[in-house]
């Protein structure tokens, strides 16, 4: 019998914490395969995950791939699906398929300088890139994690970045200034220019709401960062995550198979769909 | 394998082939479709409303059943089609040329074993055009013609009293040696007239897209031209369109739950639609397809440009039922014409 691409394997979710309250919460999870289903993943892959009796989302895989025995992801609560996640309780078993996509080119970028550069949501799917370059930090040059919220509410992996401090660069921006916020106020786009990065040997990694990614690729052509070295992930809605049910693609690709993760050397020359 | 079929004995033909389940063309209420055979069969059918293309993809089919009770791991239980093999006749030759496309989205990268299951259960028992059936048929200017047998098992032509029939595939010869006894040989007359048949079902005259070869680098400079908004003005998103087309495979997966407490329900493929505004929608609102324009290039490039530039072959065969059943006249082939005419 040939594997049945639909059906999911089961997992448990083994750990929860809440990120950022409010309507549009976000929820970080521990799955946990079951029956022997795990599969490794690489930097930017997502997995499709589902709550039986409510259906399936695609979530970015937000766990370094060195992470062994659970992956984690964080989800907003947006809709149908995503909405039945914020209802779990640990114990709970969901199902979950993939690795879906593209990855990051991280091997390439050894002995460079790195520039995380993330908006709300945004951070879950370059989480895995952040945490596999620290665990090899040796490997790297400069780390540079700039990464903002509309208020200091929205800051997600708040403790998490903050551990990150002494050998990362970590740069919190919210939109409007806060009583007792000592971070940059303002946009994304503008916190990365306030702070002056250098292209030279470096890449840029940037995640979020498409006018901010829109904002910081400007910025950072500005800056002298080359197309090549500017890096981005595209989500357009998702069903089957395997280039079959036909609504994802930007031109002639689909975005599931081709994507998620471009640099704006290839994604400039695709069509604006997405 | 080439044998002649005397009309009268196509009946017999079809009694003879019971390990399959026979579909034919048949008047349903106001359109023609495939019907189960019990009875006279005939084959002076236009094209039917509907493609073949629900036997190997169908409207509805269910993935997997699942069962929870309270504070256990649910059980998924996988329902594989237990397709019955099914021999549909009067399969004309542009739904047969859908057929190897479908096979191609379904196949790419990883095989979708619901489809494969469906699809290795069906033959195609073809009935060349002796002259299009239909006034929007134009399939010779897509790479097809009313005599191809892309796709089929079987080609039979009309010869009037009798059908040639020729075995395209191993399926298709094993369907004809079921029967070997309805069969005659065709004698060298018989193989004349099919010649000249098949070369004037060729040169009967039909509506053309006019330059297919150059359709894919046209459309994509043309990705932004106010002409896709003008042309789509009237659409009202119904997706008849693609919901006809022999070859639009865009589907949807929902879960539909009959009861709640313990939880039982299934997980389920439906055909979905690209002219429909929340296809594309992203959860916070934004849609990469904003408007009719959108949607309308995008239907039209898939067929015309995407497909061609991953698989070397135009999606679209022609059948014009697209065409035909468009309530507000929306026309692929001035679609295409138009925009590939456009100095982008
Ligand atoms: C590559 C990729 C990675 C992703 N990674 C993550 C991730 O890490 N975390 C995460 O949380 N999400 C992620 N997503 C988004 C995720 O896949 C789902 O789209 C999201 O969770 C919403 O799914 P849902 O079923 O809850 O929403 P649905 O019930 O499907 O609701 C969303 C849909 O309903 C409609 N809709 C709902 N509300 C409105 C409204 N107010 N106005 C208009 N239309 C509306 C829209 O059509 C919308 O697409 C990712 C998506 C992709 C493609
Ligand atoms: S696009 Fe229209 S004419 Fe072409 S195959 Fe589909 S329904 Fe037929
Ligand atoms: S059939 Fe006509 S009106 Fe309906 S979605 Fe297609 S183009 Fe639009
Ligand atoms: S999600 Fe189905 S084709 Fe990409």
């Amino acid at each position: 019998m040939p594997h049945n691409i639909y059906l999911p394997n089961l997992a448990r979710v083994i750990y929860t914490k809440d990120e950022v309250p409010g309507e549009r919460a976000i929820r970080t999870f521990h799955l946990e395969p079951m029956n022997g289903g795990w599969f490794d993943h690489q930097c930017g892959q997502c997995a499709m995950l589902s709550v039986f009796g409510r259906g399936e989302a695609l979530i970015s895989i937000a766990s370094s791939p060195l992470v062994k025995g659970y992956k984690q992801f964080s989800i907003m609560r947006v809709g149908r699906v995503s909405s039945a996640f914020h209802d779990l309780a640990m114990g709970d078993v969901v199902g979950i398929r993939g690795p879906y996509g593209n990855s990051f080119p991280i091997d390439d970028w050894r002995g460079k300088n790195l520039y995380f550069i993330g908006g709300g949501c945004g951070l879950a799917p370059i989480w895995p890139l952040i945490t596999t370059a620290v665990a090899q930090r040796a490997d790297f040059k400069n780390i540079t994690v700039f990464y903002g919220g509309r208020t200091s509410r929205d800051i997600m992996y708040r403790a998490e970045l903050e551990k990150l401090r002494g050998s990362v660069d970590v740069h919190l921006s919210i939109d409007k200034a806060e009583e007792g916020w000592d971070g940059y106020c303002g946009f994304v786009p503008a916190a990365v220019m306030d702070k002056d990065p250098n292209p030279n040997n470096a890449i840029a990694i940037t995640c979020g709401p498409p006018i901010m990614i829109k904002f910081v690729i400007q910025n950072l052509n500005k800056l002298g960062f080359k197309d090549e070295h500017i890096y981005t992930t595209i989500e357009n809605k998702m069903k089957c995550g395997l280039g079959k049910c036909g609504r994802c693609n930007v031109g002639k690709d689909y975005v599931c198979v081709k994507g998620p993760v471009y640099s704006w050397a290839e994604l400039k020359y695709l069509p604006e769909e997405y | 394998m080439e044998k002649i079929l005397d009309k009268k004995r196509l009946g017999d033909w079809v009694d003879a082939l019971a390990d399959y389940e026979v579909l034919a063309p048949a008047w349903e209420e106001d359109a023609w479709g495939y019907q189960p055979v019990n009875g006279p069969i005939r084959l002076d059918h236009p094209n039917t409303k509907q493609s073949p293309k629900r036997l190997a993809f169908p409207q509805r089919e269910v993935f997997f059943t699942f069962e929870q009770i309270k504070g256990e791991a649910p059980r998924l239980t996988q329902t594989l089609p237990e397709a019955p093999r099914h021999a549909v006749f009067g399969v004309r030759p542009c739904d047969g040329r859908g057929v190897p496309r479908m096979d191609q989205v379904f196949n790419d990268y990883v095989e979708d074993v619901y489809y494969n299951t469906r699809r290795k259960n069906v033959a195609y028992v073809g009935l060349a055009c002796n002259k299009p059936p239909n006034a929007n048929c134009f399939c010779l200017s897509v790479g097809g013609s009313p005599v191809s047998t892309d796709g089929l098992d079987v080609q039979m032509t009309d010869l009037g009293d009798r059908y040639f029939v020729k075995a395209v595939t191993e399926t298709g010869k094993a369907l004809m040696t079921a029967a070997a006894g309805v069969f005659a040989e065709p004698s060298a007359a018989d193989k004349k007239q099919l010649k000249d048949m098949h070369a004037a079902a060729v040169a009967y005259p039909q509506r053309a897209v006019n330059d297919p070869d150059g359709a894919p680098a046209k459309l994509k400079a043309n990705f932004k031209s106010p002409l896709w908004d003008e042309l789509a003005r009237a659409c009202i998103g119904c997706g008849i369109c693609t919901f006809l087309c022999p070859t639009c495979h865009c589907f949807d997966i929902n879960d539909e739950v009959q009861s709640k407490a313990p939880l039982k329900g299934q997980r389920v493929r439906t055909w979905d639609n690209c002219q429909f505004p929340d296809f594309t929608m992203h959860s916070s609102g934004h849609n990469p397809r904003e408007g009719t324009g959108a949607r309308l290039r995008q239907r039209v490039s898939h067929k015309f440009q995407y497909f061609h530039e991953n698989f070397g072959m135009h999606q679209c065969t022609g059948c014009g039922r697209c065409i035909t059943e468009c309530p507000v006249g929306i026309d692929i082939i001035h679609v295409v014409n138009k925009v590939a005419a456009n100095a982008a």
